[in-house]
């Protein structure tokens, strides 16, 4: 077991810089996902932390040790790939003993440990198998295998699941982090999906551009963005962003865009004149089709089983909200919104940072 | 679909096409049908200016039979397999291991060191005649296998590490990678998974070289001469005194030489597996 620290962590190639100094500290045992959209340094991050590039600046430490200038080899670490990566040659049983074998293991242990892990994953039919002969959800299997046999300190998995079918990737969502409850074993888990993200992680990293944006359990994250980025990037459908200004109205501080105003929580911090974004997400739009409201245009009708998307004009923009009741919408009806106000999130224009609602 | 199946094309086509082919066929192979039958004609028929009709008598057995029991041939043979085949072992190997570390390592002046390899095979070894053979002069190693061997490695070399390369660059790097995570020391990812994937690039290369080396005429008379160390592709000429030819045994003696590339290609025939790193990846 080990906790990973990193420290002003910085990656060049070259001239390029593409990490800008992270810091990082996944402790023991806890399963943190890094989350950004591609090219945001996610992927570079978790190979160097697995030695498979070199570190520019910085430091990353493995429990106590400094692993910087250390082989892969030596880091006691299990990495999961996107393409699986297994040897073709060798059968699962041989895939998943391959590198105790090399260490001279004893062969009982060997057995013992591959027909453990072989069990956990539901395996075993499949151990004289060769990689061809399985399905893409086996194959991913045999990779975390072989990952958890030798009992590594750290796994890191690369975008595991990117590749397999939307009802397998689920199905092993659910896997990993079982796997996970059971072993305890500290985890860096890489994804550009925010659903993976959000349902597997104890923490969630936030990168985009070389820099981390937010550290937070997902909730945390998902409640409480610090910034308009991380607002976008969690949430589907997105956070309703409209821009316009703080004003002084006969209750309170409003927001107010074209003829339209909204109320504010009561101790917001936003200041009268300041130029913000107003944020709320589709499901904290109340949607009605009598009463008071914002008034709003349908323009599509999105329904998926248990709600309903609805996106609207209000006042030139295009918002979206969700609604529960099977209530028969049409495009171009009337609509009737209502914000909840504990739900309002605020982001300064300019510096686009979370205005902390007080 | 392409080609066209061509059960598929038209009557007359078709026609023409199954009629055809066994001519070009006959043409093709014409110059080994030839070989092959001077091989079994006796002497005589050449003197009588016989060379193109019916054989006179068969004579394969007397012809052959002479060719190993009555010539220098078996020692020409034995001679060709001392050279090919530490050859073709040396330089597969060497290009393994100059394949590797060309194709997996990222290093300084990678790609300078791989067109090196590359270029040579765009030298033509007949400007490298005179010198390569006072090279081996110099070095006490003319008129010996060992010299030829270390020439032919020199030189294959360069192709077999341009191939190599190509073939260990297009595994998925992830295996390398994965390996390197596991714990795998280096050498022993050479060994234990690159070496078993790239298998059947390395039947191909063995096949090529092979053949390259026991067709060998040019550094076979350039650098040896006489019985002790010459292979059997200049050897053969040994048939033709100095005021006559012996075609039917040479023509013999030419089958029983171009017997062991043939051999060693459908040996080495399993080993060409398509599609060997299947499964290993999406």
């Amino acid at each position: 077991m080990g906790s990973v620290t990193i420290q002003n962590l910085v990656k060049r190639y070259g001239g390029l810089e593409v990490l800008h100094g992270i810091d990082l500290t996944v402790e023991d045992g806890k399963f943190v996902v890094l989350l950004g959209p591609s090219g945001c340094g996610k992927s570079t991050l978790l190979r160097m932390i697995a030695g498979l590039e070199t570190v520019s600046s910085g430091d990353i430490a493995i429990g106590e040790q400094r692993v910087n200038d250390m082989h892969p080899k030596d880091r006691n670490i299990a990495m999961v790939f996107q393409n699986y990566a297994l040897y073709a040659h060798m059968s699962v049983r041989e895939n998943m003993a391959f590198s105790m074998r090399l260490k001279k293991t004893a062969q009982a242990e060997v057995d013992e440990r591959v027909n453990w892990a072989a069990s956990i994953l539901s395996l075993e039919p499949y151990l004289d198998r060769f990689p061809k002969e399985l399905s893409g959800g086996q194959r991913q299997r045999v990779a975390m295998g072989r990952a958890i046999v030798r009992n590594p300190d750290v796994f890191l998995f690369d975008e595991p699941l990117s590749n397999l079918d939307a009802k397998l990737r689920v199905q092993m969502r659910k896997e990993i982090k079982e796997l996970h409850q059971r072993l305890k074993t500290t985890t860096v888990y890489v994804t550009h999906d925010q659903i993976e993200a959000m349902t597997m992680a104890d923490q969630v990293v936030i990168m985009r551009d070389g820099v981390i944006e937010q550290i937070g359990t997902p909730l945390d994250i998902y409640d409480n963005p610090d910034n308009l980025f991380v607002a976008q990037f969690i949430g589907s459908p997105g956070m309703n962003l409209l821009s316009g200004e703080i004003v002084q109205g006969a209750g309170g501080k409003m927001f107010q865009t074209g003829d339209v105003t909204c109320e504010l929580p009561q101790n917001s911090a936003a200041m009268v004149g300041q130029k913000v974004l107003y944020g709320i997400r589709p499901e904290h739009l109340q949607a009605s089709m009598q009463g008071s409201g914002l008034s709003a245009t349908v323009t599509v009708v999105e329904p998926t089983g248990p709600e309903i998307h609805l996106y609207a004009t209000l006042a030139g923009h295009e918002i979206c909200a969700i609604a529960h009741q099977r209530l028969d919408w049409k495009p171009d009806d009337e609509l009737k919104l209502n914000p909840m106000v504990d739900r309002v999130h605020l982001f300064d224009a300019e510096t686009k940072v979370a205005i902390p609602a007080g | 679909m392409f080609p066209k199946p061509i059960h598929r094309s038209a009557a007359h086509w078709q026609v023409f096409y199954q009629g055809m082919l066994p001519l070009v066929m006959i043409l093709w192979l014409l110059p080994l049908i030839a070989v092959a039958i001077f091989s079994i004609k006796p002497a005589v028929d050449f003197t009588n200016g016989n060379y193109w009709s019916w054989p006179s008598s068969f004579e394969a057995v007397e012809n052959y039979g002479k060719v190993f029991f009555a010539s220098d041939m078996p020692q020409y043979l034995l001679n060709s397999i001392y050279i090919t085949i530490p050859t073709v072992i040396g330089a597969v190997a060497l290009s393994c291991m100059t394949g590797f570390a060309l194709g997996v390592y990222k290093f300084k002046g990678n790609l300078l060191i791989f067109f090196f390899f590359v270029a040579g095979n765009f030298v033509p070894f007949q400007i490298l005649m005179v010198p390569v053979r006072d090279l081996t002069l110099d070095m006490g190693l003319y008129n010996t296998k060992t010299g030829l061997v270390l020439f032919h490695i020199a030189f294959q070399t360069g192709f077999c590490t341009l191939f190599m390369r190509n073939f260990i660059r297009a595994l998925p790097f992830e295996l390398i990678e994965a390996a390197r995570v596991e714990g795998v020391a280096e050498w022993r990812i050479f060994w234990f998974v690159v070496l078993p994937l790239v298998r059947p690039a390395i039947a191909a290369l063995s096949v090529l070289v092979f053949t390259f080396i026991w067709n060998d005429y040019f550094w076979a008379i350039v650098l040896t001469q006489g019985v002790e160390n010459t292979p059997v592709t200049s050897g053969i000429t040994s048939f033709n005194g100095q005021y006559r030819a012996a075609y039917h045994l040479m023509s013999a003696g030419s089958i029983v030489a171009a017997l062991p590339p043939v051999m060693m290609f459908f040996a080495m025939q399993k080993h060409f597996i398509a599609g060997l790193t299947l499964g290993s990846v999406k």
